[in-house]
């Protein structure tokens, strides 16, 4: 494949915009967790495209730091869907709702 | 075409995305988001991590969608009348806009910063390496030696999470319980 | 030989002993106030107000508007510690006094050649351009003028401590009084101008505060505001004059400035002018200070404050340093003839404006007031002429006999339980026989009645004034009229208050003599206002008496402006048979006139009256100073009444308030809208969060 890295940065950077615009707009909490996972994503796909470009400028010699750090993250994502979705339980028992607009108690 | 695929591939993947943000039921917004995490994991294969589309799909879309299937499915959420609608009032508001906008923004640069400052097309000739960019022997290699210690980390934090995930959904009970016979100690 | 300056620094005590008196007696009136238990800090801060103020009395009728009705209830209030202040500040002054004259005696022994003794320097601002140090100078002129002051102020505050018994403010009043002796003192006794102008000012605050004393009946406070303003547009004048010599000479001393006019004159011609507007500024300034024509209106108002503020700051002291200013700069004022002749003619005219204000008054005070205006007058149409030295002699002749009848009237004030009304008195020389006498004696030498000390210094200026001649033979006639206006005001004072009917219920009223503490200084004035005309006998008894003594002592002061003056207009001298003519003139102009007031008005105010009904009107402009107060009141007071009610409605409420109360609420509403930043929304937040990473992305981008 010979698409410049570019384009694959472009795409994570959109990718991101999608997740970020989604995150905001979204009411339903589980939804807004998935759109954190797409962000999370489209960081992984930026690690890896940069990985992919020095390997490519380095002649052939793997840059392992990209699919490293990717691990870690999708690590992460996963610990934080789980803590989230975890949150989301003890919010829908104490609140029979999983709307964002009706679990504004922070509002002064 | 390779590079046919990966296009098509990344349409996919901006289509699930789309379909996240935009479904109505939190059931189609999980299988747009499978979707696009398959397109992702292809991705990556093309880009020659083998390793990482492998645990795209193990991970990502085998563990965590999962988890997200069975909270809805938990909650009761999935057959409820949809939620919200996105309509054309949505629009008028200002946090839309505002969202766009920021949204927009970032694209805008990332973008920008993506297609021209990014170094031009690989040299011709140059190849990626026969096993993948991460060949699971190379992966373990650093991982075990370099980077060790945020390895170790990442389990300290995922047993941390277990433990965290089943004092956060156990059931309240409410107030502590008294001994029987209600003698204050 | 001079002595040093270190030998000299004792004269440092003459002012500084009032100052010192002053001090004390305030420290003695709160100790007053504290033993009363007025000195709690209550409400609004006036409880130490209420122990030293007077019953209310009632609004008296428009012509007793600003007599000293003191002590209409006259409950005599015991002054306890504040006793104390009596002897301190008498004893002050009475040092002072003899410290002065000491330092005249130095002086004088002098010889003539030493024009002054200096105590040491004060160097109390460097402006970079020049220094200005403040020390005492005693020279021949402010040795009359220390003499003066001391003098007479230490026979006024002993006759004021038996004025004042009584009053719950008696330590207040002595700490005023020897505050302004001090002030006073600044004033004479300076070096640079800018001294002089302290002690101008300190004693502008000092009348102030007396003509106030009683400040809680309402008009004396009213009284003393518009002393102060009116002294205020004559100091604002005072100080455009001081910029001008600073222009001009480049100093503040006076000794520099009257030394380096005659070389200013020569070395550059176009500084006739610019001396012209300095002096004229500071004429203007002496106008305010010494009741002068267009600034005088506050001098008759100020008679509401005790009749020994009377005497001493508005008929022997404070009015006078108009004309101490004129005569310690005089060459300033000698480089310009025109403007001489301007000082000359508003003299005159206000003179004869204030003389015949004073001939329909009925109150006692206001008679003096008016003739102190008058004599004013003559001063400075003296300091027109170019007769420093007899304006000089006037002013001091004139605080002998002006005094010696303020006391007078203070002690039949004080006899009548402060009945002021001239119409309500009569006959009074049964009662008070020594207060006549001494009275009879003082207005003698007001009216200028033969061998009393009026007739010298009064026919001296007249004959200077009409050997100049020109324009000054008018000046000269105006003059003339007002001397005969008044020894017939004078003699009608005296006749109405001390013969004729007695026109006061003698069941009610008792009019006694007044105390030794009072009388004693009316004895010694009266002395002082038979023998003062020795200090200037006319040139023409020169085979019987030593003449001009007092020309003489001043003249190495004059002489530089002197000198000025006769390179201008040459020397002008009186033949003696000229002066004996006027001399002769003055004598009968007198006599006659004193003569056919008093035997008018000693059957009673049956002539007054007549003179009203006959014409009402004529009277009544009179009366009220040819209307001029009332067209200050007009013209004057109520437009700026009008504008600062404008001012405080639009500036300060609206501009000055409208920007603070604007900037609060904006800091108010601008806070409220930044609290709703809080929503609780994370959508807000993260936007918020979103947005300012995009920037920063920007920036970033930007500055590659």
């Amino acid at each position: 494949m010979s698409v410049p890295p570019g384009h694959l940065f472009a795409l994570a950077a959109l990718l991101f915009a999608i997740g970020l615009a989604g995150f905001f707009l979204r009411r339903n909490v589980i939804v807004v967790l998935m759109c954190i996972e797409l962000m999370l994503n489209a960081a992984n796909l930026t690690f890896l495209a940069a990985s992919r470009m020095h390997t490519l400028e380095n002649g052939g010699r793997p840059d392992l730091q990209g699919p490293i750090f990717a691990i870690f993250v999708i690590v992460v994502a996963a610990v934080e869907a789980a803590v989230g979705l975890a949150l989301v339980i003890a919010l829908y028992r104490n609140k029979q709702t999983v709307s964002l607009d009706d679990v504004a108690d922070l509002k002064d | 075409m390779a590079n046919l695929i990966f296009y098509v591939m990344a349409a996919l993947v901006v289509v699930g995305a789309l379909g996240v943000v935009v479904a109505r039921n939190p059931m189609m917004s999980i299988l747009s988001l499978l979707a696009s995490f398959f397109a992702l994991a292809s991705i990556y294969l093309l880009a020659g991590f083998q390793t990482l589309a492998a645990l795209q799909i193990l991970v990502y879309a085998g563990a965590i969608l999962v988890l997200f299937l069975f909270v809805i499915m938990l909650l009761n959420l999935a057959d409820e009348k949809p939620l919200e609608r996105i309509d054309m009032a949505l629009f008028h508001e200002r946090k839309t806009i505002w969202t766009l906008v920021v949204a927009g923004a970032l694209l805008g640069i990332g973008a920008f910063t993506a297609l021209e400052l990014a170094p031009p097309a690989v040299a011709a000739g140059v190849q990626i390496p026969e096993h993948g960019i991460d060949d699971l022997q190379g992966l373990a290699n650093a991982m075990f030696s370099r980077y060790l210690l945020s390895f170790e980390i990442i389990s300290v934090l995922l047993l941390a999470t277990a433990v965290a995930v089943v004092v956060l959904a156990k059931r309240n009970r409410g107030t502590p319980r008294l001994d029987q016979g209600g003698e204050s100690t | 030989m001079p002595p040093s300056q270190a030998e000299l620094a004792w004269m440092w005590w003459i002012p500084a002993l009032p100052l010192l008196g002053s001090v004390l007696c305030g420290l003695l009136h709160f100790l007053t106030l504290r033993a009363r238990g007025a000195w709690a800090p209550k409400a609004g801060g006036h409880g130490h107000d209420h122990g030293d103020s007077h019953g209310h009395a009632a609004a008296a009728a428009a012509d007793h508007g600003d007599d000293d009705h003191g002590h209409d209830e006259h409950v005599a209030v015991d002054a306890g510690i504040g006793a104390l202040a009596y002897p301190v500040a008498v004893l002050a002054l009475l040092i002072s006094f003899v410290l002065a004259l000491a330092a005249v005696v130095q002086l004088g022994s002098l010889g003539e050649h030493t024009v002054s003794i200096e105590g040491p320097a004060w160097h109390w601002i460097d402006t970079g351009v020049f220094p200005i140090d403040i020390s005492i100078v005693i020279d021949r002129l402010s040795a009359v003028m220390v003499l003066i002051v001391t003098g007479i102020g230490l026979l006024i505050h002993i006759y004021a401590g038996g004025y004042m018994k009584g009053d719950p403010g008696f330590a207040k009043f002595f700490a005023y009084l020897n505050l302004f002796v001090f002030a006073m003192l600044m004033l004479i006794l300076s070096s640079s101008l800018l001294g002089l102008f302290v002690g101008w000012e300190g004693v502008g605050l000092c009348s102030y505060l007396l003509i106030g004393f009683w400040y809680d009946k309402g008009w004396p406070a009213e009284a003393g505001q518009k002393a102060f303003v009116m002294n205020r547009i004559g100091d604002a004048c005072f100080l455009v004059g001081s910029f001008l010599l600073v222009h001009l000479f480049g100093t503040l001393d006076l000794s520099d400035i009257a030394g380096g006019v005659a070389a200013k004159l020569a070395s550059a011609p176009g500084a006739q002018l610019e001396l012209f507007f300095a002096g004229l500024c500071l004429f203007g300034g002496a106008c305010g200070k010494s009741a002068q024509l267009p600034l005088f209106t506050w001098l008759p108002d100020a008679m509401a404050g005790p009749t020994p503020v009377s005497a001493l700051i508005h008929a022997a002291t404070m009015v006078t340093a108009g004309i101490y200013l004129v005569v310690r700069l005089n060459p300033l004022f000698a480089a310009n003839p025109t403007l001489l002749f301007l000082i000359a003619t508003v003299g005159a005219l206000t003179a004869f404006v204030a003389g015949t204000t004073a001939l329909v008054q009925r109150d006692i005070k206001k008679v003096l007031a008016y003739s102190t205006v008058s004599q004013l007058g003559y001063m400075f149409l003296a300091l027109g002429t170019g007769a420093f030295s007899s304006a000089i002699f006037h002013l001091a002749t004139h605080a002998f006999f002006k005094a010696l009848l303020f006391l007078g009237a203070g002690s039949v004030i004080h006899g009548m339980h402060h009945e002021q009304d001239m119409h309500k008195m009569g006959n009074l020389r049964k009662y008070m026989p020594q207060t006549f006498l001494t009275f009879v004696v003082g207005a003698a030498a007001l009216s200028g009645l033969p061998l009393f000390s009026g007739f010298f210094s009064k026919d001296e200026i007249l004959g200077q004034v009409f050997a100049q001649g020109g324009g000054y033979y008018v000046l000269w006639t105006i003059g003339l009229v007002t001397a005969a206006m008044t020894a017939f005001y004078t003699w009608r004072m005296v006749a109405l208050t001390f013969y004729g009917p007695e026109r006061f219920d003698k069941t009610k009223l008792h009019p006694h003599e007044s105390p030794i503490l009072m009388t004693a200084p009316l004895l010694v004035l009266a002395a002082l206002a038979i023998l003062g005309g020795a200090l200037s006998f006319p040139p023409v008894f020169e085979s019987f008496v030593r003449v001009e003594y007092l020309h003489d002592w001043l003249a190495p002061v004059t002489a530089p402006g002197t000198q000025i003056l006769e390179e201008q207009l040459g020397k002008h001298e009186l033949a003696h048979s000229t002066e004996w003519i006027l001399l002769g003139l003055g004598a009968c102009v007198a006599l006659a006139f004193a003569h056919r007031a008093f035997h008018r008005f000693k059957q009673g105010t049956a002539s007054d009256l007549a003179t009203f009904e006959r014409s009402p009107l004529r009277a009544r402009f009179l009366f009220e100073a040819w209307g001029i107060d009332a067209a200050y009141t007009k013209l004057v007071v109520q437009p700026v009444r009008v504008l600062a009610l404008m001012i405080a409605a639009v500036v300060d409420g609206t501009l000055i308030d409208g920007f603070v109360n604007g900037a609060a609420q904006a800091a108010l509403s601008g806070a409220s809208r930044l609290r709703r930043m809080t929503s609780g929304s994370i959508a807000s937040y993260g936007l918020w969060m979103g947005a300012v990473t995009a920037l920063i992305a920007i920036l970033l981008v930007w500055n590659r």
